[in-house]
């Protein structure tokens, strides 16, 4: 709440001076203006937009070629490791049990931490 | 009718209608603010546009209070831009007592346009003083709203609408005697 004097005399004279401009016109122009920046704003962004995805389709054949390459490398790997834990296991028992212990550890842990 | 943060927040969402809406309540305010701070219509009604301009940029900023000194400070910010532009020499002294009010622009161009009844009044009236009676009677701001708007401190702010408006209805009566 304003506490202080409003000085109804000077400011009804002030606003019967603002309520006298014509507003329309004023109106129009300001509006046209922020219609033609949204306009400039959105084709900006529609062209930065196209560009991108352009530039994103030309990579896909080779980011495809990529993926089957670390596809490839981790199906490897994983049968790789997968032999070597069976030989690791067949050689020495106990290490199959501290694989287990570890993996039970690792899940407890993951299931009490909250997210 | 909706409020004034119901229709920024529309506006802040992209709605150009709330946006319009906006601009016709406060086009008044801003404009008779902007004519009184430069004395010229022309200047005035550009420095309110881009007021607007920059009120739509910046919607998503508005966070409450009332809208009008939102809009009134940043109409404040673009003059005081303008007048950096136009007269880098000169810097704002909100103390000043004896400088007279220097306007923006033209001021032969600016006797032939459109010329508010109370802007000879004004015209005598000290910068800080023009300023802070122009904020705190003409655009309704409250003390301390206008001192948020300026930077000034609201003793200051307070003392020089008290001594503007003084000098304002002094230079009214001598000019309805002569």
């Amino acid at each position: 709440m304003r506490e202080e004097e409003t000085f109804e005399d000077l400011a009804s004279l002030f606003a019967a001076e603002d309520r006298a401009l014509e507003a329309k016109p004023f109106i129009d122009e300001v509006m046209g203006k922020v219609r033609r920046r949204s306009m400039v704003r959105k084709t900006l962004l529609l062209a930065a937009g196209g560009a991108g995805a352009v530039v994103a389709a030309l990579q896909v054949p080779s980011l495809l070629g990529d993926w089957i390459t670390v596809d490839n490398t981790i199906v490897t790997a994983i049968s790789t490791a997968q032999q070597q834990a069976g030989i690791l296991a067949s050689t020495n028992p106990l290490w199959l049990g501290i694989a287990a212990l570890v993996a039970l550890s690792l899940a407890a842990v993951t299931t009490m931490e909250r997210t | 009718m909706r409020t004034d943060p119901d229709l920024a927040a529309d506006a802040a969402r992209g709605s150009e209608a709330a946006f319009a809406e906006l601009v016709r309540r406060h086009q008044a305010r801003v404009r008779g603010m902007a004519r009184r701070l430069t004395g010229s219509a022309s200047a005035g009604d550009d420095i309110a546009q881009m007021t607007f301009l920059t009120a739509w940029q910046k919607i998503g900023t508005y966070a409450g209070g009332t809208f009008s000194a939102w809009i009134c400070t940043i109409c404040w910010r673009e003059f005081l831009q303008v007048r950096r532009k136009t007269r880098p020499e000169i810097e704002f002294d909100e103390t000043a007592e004896i400088i007279p009010f220097d306007k923006i622009g033209d001021r032969s161009a600016s006797q032939t346009e459109n010329r508010m009844d109370l802007s000879r009044a004004l015209d005598r009236l000290t910068e800080a003083q023009r300023v802070c009676v122009v904020m705190c009677v003409a655009a309704g701001l409250s003390h301390r709203e206008a001192a948020e708007a300026t930077g000034w401190p609201l003793g200051t702010v307070k003392s020089h609408v008290l001594r503007g408006v003084e000098a304002l209805r002094k230079h009214l009566a001598n000019a309805q005697v002569a």
